[in-house]
């Protein structure tokens, strides 16, 4: 679950107010939003708002007539996952993602944690009535964006790209598979995920790394139909692959160091996002230490009457995995947050405690690096954690919505 | 009795030093005056009237131009690429070339240079023929860029103003990146050419196709489209049959990171080359000249607002003489009533320079768009949306005081060093004046001699311009005595009685109407010498055009029919002549050139030149000397016989390896008007010789016949369309329009100029008449008529106004000259002759005789209606 789509919807004016910045830089970083969320609700507010009497603006905005949202293909359950097809765009869903995070080790033994995540957002509904005349490649209905980023104890350095689809620049393609923004680019081998080649540059840091990994992929929720909400009215398609295996080299600030570690890589779709009374989200991936993978996440009610909603899944490298929802059992699982860290984008709880009766865990999460915040067009917090308690073991953490 | 007076200084002096509260003594003090002064403006608001006017006529002026300007050049600084940011580099086609490949584009983003913008732009014709220009850009990453910059742009205080605005719910994103019929335009431009927000243009694969439907998106102008029409990088291309081309494309990081990068990693593979940006010092070069003119017409309006002014000050300074005494003689320190003075001065100038201001931008935005257009026309700068600043009014109102204190304070000190027993001080005043008229005289000599003698040796039009200031300062300093002294002449001329009088009267009237005399002097001088410089260009750029337009039909096809269009032509009878061209646009140090070849034919019927070697057509063809435009050899200082190189000719060497065998140099030097960019002509067999691409760019016939015909069978073999062919008609009058451009804000500001003066000579009129009620309501209690004494002050004021003019136009003549054979030579290039504009000289000379009629006619009937003994018990000058 990659829950910081929702700013783009809900949450970015709370954002603005409840940031401690300087007012200036609050004030560019709205118009910076707005431009997203504008973007994020040329579709999605389609369906939603009624004309208004600014209807000429409005007009120009929305640009398709208000049944637009129906044009999208919509999430069910059954579907069958079929690879490597489904590892490509699905471009008749509204948003979709690529999403690897790792943690790793360089020679000298120092704790690192990466991100690379290339987002794809429709822009309209993709669909078969295409117009034939528009038969140049700079046509196109799908932006995408980047975000990379690299994380020790005392440093976290955030990058993102943004373009529109093009085959040239940013695209998703089959022979070999390749996700691209520019030159960050995840090239396999194959037509399938594996073996890969990931390569992020930026002024500041780069990294070129090695992925492999032999494991059946993850089907998240039911056989990968994921629900967002008790009532199932919000859903997900999701698999994951929590073991891969990375080596490769890291530059930062001009010095290059070896490095190996595990990696996690999350797909998901979907054309439609969340209810209004949902207002952030805490996603962990955790490798525990007899070889099992945890995914965990939270989506926090708006208000007290809105209990949160939790989802997870505990995943064995042979391909078997169990899941455990407050849908089926409502207390089954627990998360506490134990420390607040304040960034420069908010305030964030670094620091949980989680529990989970059925599957006898009972862990403290703590993160790498509090100040893990993403200071992008879209602020959140992303970062390496790791756990101690009933089992110990590393992964990563995302907050969103504070 | 002066011993006395300052006895009775001393004394209160020491009376006050005794006072404890001495500082209190000077606030209580200088307040009394002011309010004794203010309840004197009460009572004659036309005096204070008439200093606010000038110092509001003054700034608003100033501000209007200085914010046009600023305007202008901050445009030209931060020009950014279309709905987003400043580029720092641009990757632009190789020498000859229109296009690049987008590959090169593809390539740069995936070496990771993202922050890059592919750009395509280039003319479309709509249905009725007329030729658009459409910028086509990826708006995405454009718009993405510009939200990046505002974000991170943490050091510019202002750029909320200029950028902050531009993600815009208007723009539908979704649509333009699916290549569908939308154009973007600023508001002003849609609703100009699209009111129905609907625009057609011709299908450009093919003519004879329906045309194509696009709608049209106004954005706010303040988008800084100006008349840009922008589509997405997908339609464009479509709409200007350029599939998989780019015009440019503009990057924006750091420009030294970028060539290394891209030269190490070879991005380019030869199919582009790197353009420096250069802060939009190139379009400064082209534009200054046309600033500078804009500046100095603005610190002339200045000079004469404050002229204005100071006439405004030096009367009520008159009629307060007598008031001055009395609060001296009440004790009031001579200091502290020189400070009182300077603080009235100082209030004035505050609220002038305020409601100057307020006014001063609301002018620049009534002149923005004239300059706008001129600017955008001719050297194809766009203007971003005005903006202004507060140090505008600081630096106007410290600049009008400086100047109003400077005139102002001999007056003040001479007025409170008066003696204190003295009551009126008129038998000395006359005197006086002379004396200092003759100082002006004098000084007015002095500056007119050097300046005759320093103009030989102006070589830049700055100094020019420089001393044309002077002598424009000079000559109104002239003016006092001069009338003086005419006066003096004719009034040996006239009867004694009632003429003789009328005759005296007037040389005393030129002490206190001299200054309001000399600012109509300026503005009538500027007046008709603008007028003589834009008459005589229009004559000489119509004698140009004459013999520059040597075939009937000129035509710019696209570049692959080019030559079917040769061969058509071959083909008919009747055409006497065919003629191609070739150009390609490049650079002699900062000029951005455009270099040619045609025919030799051709270059020797078209060039019109203003001097040539003696074997100049032989060596020409031998490829040995070249011609280059008159601005070219003036602003770098070139003669015939000089080296001239420029990178295309370098590079051709160096490519064949071997030593050019002479230096070229220059073998003629040819006029060229309104051309803002510099000409070279060269020989077809230099042309080859240095590899310049092959393909002609444009092509010219000459027809024996109705050329209409012509034009008929060429669109009918749909080889070119109407759009793409000018004849000899529509060029000349494109040409003078264009060139009318250049002169018309400068022609508006002297408009406003003369305005300004007949407003001044107006208030001058108006006070002094009215101040004149006592001596003449005397003459007439002596039993002159009322016809006798109305007739009297017309001619004599009409006297004064006449003689002024008369100078006014010898020297309106002779600024005329310098303007043309110093300043427009030395600052466009372009040398002009003289012509004389009569009807512009009569034109002034009535509005200036009318202006005086109207403000002698309103007082003189004012009087009429008031009983005779009040206009007896008026106070005289």
């Amino acid at each position: 679950m990659k829950p910081q789509f929702r700013h783009w919807f809900l949450a970015a004016p709370k954002v603005k107010h409840s940031s401690k910045m300087d007012p200036s830089f609050k004030v560019k970083q709205a118009v910076n939003h707005l431009w997203l969320v504008l973007l994020a609700l040329l579709t999605l507010s389609a369906c939603q708002q009624p004309e208004s009497s600014s209807s000429l603006s409005m007009g120009g905005l929305l640009g398709e007539p208000s049944s637009q949202m129906d044009d999208y293909d919509s999430v069910t359950s059954g579907y069958q996952f079929s690879f490597p097809d489904d590892h490509l765009s699905h471009d008749n869903f509204r948003q979709e993602w690529w999403y690897l995070t790792a943690n790793m080790q360089t020679q000298s033994g120092e704790k690192l944690g990466i991100q690379w995540t290339q987002f794809r957002i429709a822009l309209a509904a993709d669909n078969a009535q295409k117009n034939t005349e528009h038969n140049t490649d700079w046509a196109t209905s799908q932006m995408y964006m980047s975000h990379a980023a690299i994380t020790s104890q005392n440093h976290h350095q955030a990058a993102e790209k943004w373009s529109r689809g093009h085959p040239n620049l940013a695209d998703v393609s089959a022979e070999p598979f390749t996700v691209k923004l520019d030159d960050w680019q995840w090239v396999s081998e194959t037509t399938g995920l594996f073996p890969a080649k990931l390569s992020v540059a930026t002024d500041e840091f780069s990294y070129q790394l090695s992925l492999t990994s032999d494991a059946p992929m993850q089907l998240q929720g039911d056989e990968g139909f994921s629900i967002k909400s008790a009532d199932a009215a919000v859903a997900s398609y999701y698999y994951s692959q929590p073991f891969i295996e990375l080596s490769g080299t890291i530059t930062r600030n001009g010095i290059q160091e070896s490095v190996t570690g595990k990696a996690w890589l999350d797909r998901e779709w979907s054309s439609q996002f969340l209810t209004k009374a949902q207002q952030g989200w805490d996603w962990f991936s955790i490798r525990l230490d007899d070889d099992s993978a945890l995914m965990v996440f939270q989506l926090r009610g708006a208000d007290e009457k809105t209990p949160a909603f939790y989802s997870a899944r505990r995943m064995f490298s042979a391909g078997s995995g169990r899941n455990i929802t407050s849908a089926q059992s409502l207390d089954d699982i627990s998360m506490t947050p134990l420390s607040w860290q304040q960034t420069d984008n908010g305030k964030y709880p670094t620091s949980w405690q989680l529990a989970i009766a059925s599957e006898q865990i009972d862990i403290t999460i703590s993160a790498l690096n509090p100040n893990s915040n993403m200071p992008l067009s879209i602020p959140y917090w992303e970062g390496p954690i790791s756990v101690i308690g009933s089992h110990s073991g590393d992964g990563y953490m995302e907050l969103t919505g504070y | 009795m002066s011993s006395q007076s300052s006895q009775a200084n001393d004394a209160t002096d020491n009376a006050l030093s005794y006072n404890n509260h001495s500082r209190i003594t000077t606030l209580a003090e200088v307040g009394l005056s002011l309010r004794v002064f203010f309840a004197h403006y009460r009572h004659a608001p036309l005096q204070a009237g008439a200093i606010l006017l000038g110092i509001i006529l003054a700034v608003t002026l100033l501000i209007g131009v200085k914010s046009t300007n600023e305007n202008a050049v901050r445009s030209y600084s931060e020009a950014t690429e279309l709905l987003s940011q400043r580029a720092s580099l641009l990757i632009t086609p190789n020498a000859g070339e229109r296009h690049l490949d987008e590959e090169v584009y593809f390539r740069l983003r995936q070496s990771g240079i993202s922050n890059a913008l592919a750009i395509v732009n280039g003319l479309v014709v709509d249905p009725q023929g007329r030729r658009w220009q459409i910028q086509g850009s990826d708006l995405f990453a454009a718009i993405n860029l510009q939200t990046t910059q505002t974000s991170s742009s943490d050091n510019k205080a202002d750029s909320g103003n200029s950028h902050g605005n531009l993600v815009n719910p208007n723009i539908p994103i979704a649509k333009l990146l699916a290549a569908e019929n939308i154009l973007l335009m600023s508001q002003s431009l849609a609703d100009k050419v699209a009111p129905n927000g609907e625009f057609f243009l011709q299908n450009p694969s093919n003519e004879q196709a329906p045309g194509i439907k696009l709608e049209v998106i106004g954005l706010d102008d303040d988008f800084g489209l100006g008349n840009a029409i922008v589509a997405d990088i997908s339609l464009a291309q479509k709409l200007l049959n350029q599939p998989n081309q780019l015009s440019y494309i503009a990057l924006f990081d750091k420009p030294e990171q970028l060539i290394s990068r891209i030269n190490h990693a070879d991005l380019l593979q030869q199919q582009a080359g790197i353009t420096e940006q250069d802060q939009g010092q190139a379009l400064q070069e082209l534009t200054r000249s046309f600033h500078l003119n804009l500046n100095a017409m603005s610190m002339l309006a200045f000079v004469v607002g404050l002229f204005i002014a100071y006439n405004g000050v030096r009367y009520s300074l008159m009629k307060r003489q007598k008031l001055l005494v009395q609060l001296l003689q009440l004790g009031i320190q001579k200091n502290h009533l020189i400070l009182s003075l300077i603080s009235e001065l100082a209030l004035l100038v505050i609220v002038g320079s305020i409601l100057g201001f307020i006014l001063g931008l609301q002018l620049s935005l009534w002149l923005q768009p004239m300059v706008a257009m001129t600017l955008e026309q001719l050297y194809g700068a766009r203007l971003m949306p005005g903006s202004w600043q507060w140090q505008w009014l600081t630096q106007a109102m410290g600049l009008t005081l400086f100047a109003g204190l400077l005139a102002c304070l001999p007056l003040y000190r001479q007025l409170t060093n008066q003696p204190l027993a003295r009551i009126s001080t008129k038998v000395s005043q006359v005197g006086q004046l002379i004396r200092i008229h003759r100082i002006q005289f004098t000084i007015a000599v002095i500056c007119l001699i050097g300046c005759a003698l320093a103009f030989p040796f102006a070589k830049q039009y700055q100094v020019s311009l420089g001393l044309m200031g002077i002598v424009i300062i000079a000559i109104p300093l002239l003016l006092p005595l001069t009338i003086y002294k005419i006066s003096q002449w004719l009034a040996r001329l006239f009867p004694a009685g009632i003429w003789h009088y009328m005759i005296a009267e007037t040389k005393e009237l030129i002490g206190p109407l001299s200054l309001a005399m000399m600012a109509m002097l300026l503005a009538l001088t500027a007046n008709i010498s603008m007028n003589t410089l834009v008459g005589s260009f229009e004559v000489t750029l119509k004698t140009w055009l004459e013999s520059r337009l040597h075939a009937d039909l000129y035509m710019r096809p696209s570049g692959d029919k080019i030559l079917q269009i040769q061969d058509f032509l071959n083909d008919k009878d009747k055409v006497s002549g065919v003629y191609t061209q070739w150009t390609v646009q490049s650079k002699y140090q900062n000029m951005p050139i455009e270099l040619v070849t045609r025919d030799l034919y051709s270059t020797q019927v078209t060039s019109s030149l203003k001097s040539q070697t003696n074997n100049l057509w032989s060596e020409f063809q031998a490829g040995n000397q070249i011609l280059i435009s008159e601005p070219i050899a003036i602003k770098y200082n070139l003669n015939i016989g000089d080296t001239f190189s420029i990178a295309a000719f370098e590079k051709s060497a160096v490519n064949e390896g071997q030593q050019a065998s002479a230096p070229i140099t220059i073998g003629g030097i040819f006029f060229d008007y309104g051309n803002p960019k510099g000409q070279v002509v060269i020989d077809q067999t230099l042309w080859q010789q240095v590899g310049l691409p092959e393909m002609p760019k444009s092509i010219a016939a000459s027809y024996q016949g109705d050329i209409s015909e012509l034009e008929q069978m060429l669109v009918d073999s749909k080889l070119i369309s109407n759009a793409q062919m000018y004849n000899q008609a529509k060029i000349k009058q494109q040409a003078i329009t264009m060139f009318k451009q250049t002169f018309s804000i400068t022609m508006v500001l002297n408009s406003l100029t003369l305005i300004v003066a007949a407003i001044g000579l107006f208030s001058a009129c108006l006070m002094l008449t009215q101040a004149r009620q006592a001596p003449l309501a005397r003459l007439y209690a002596l039993g002159i008529t009322k016809g006798q004494l109305r007739l009297m002050t017309f001619v004599q004021m009409q006297l004064i106004v006449l003689l002024t003019c008369l100078v006014a136009l010898p020297t309106g003549a002779v600024l005329g000259y310098l303007l043309i054979n110093k300043v427009t030579l030395q600052a466009f290039g372009w040398s002009i002759a003289m012509l004389w504009d009569w009807p512009a000289y009569i034109r002034v000379v009535v509005i200036a005789l009318s202006t005086s009629a109207i403000a002698i006619a309103i007082p003189l009937y004012w009087q009429t209606r008031k009983p005779l003994i009040k206009s007896l018990q008026q106070e005289a000058i």
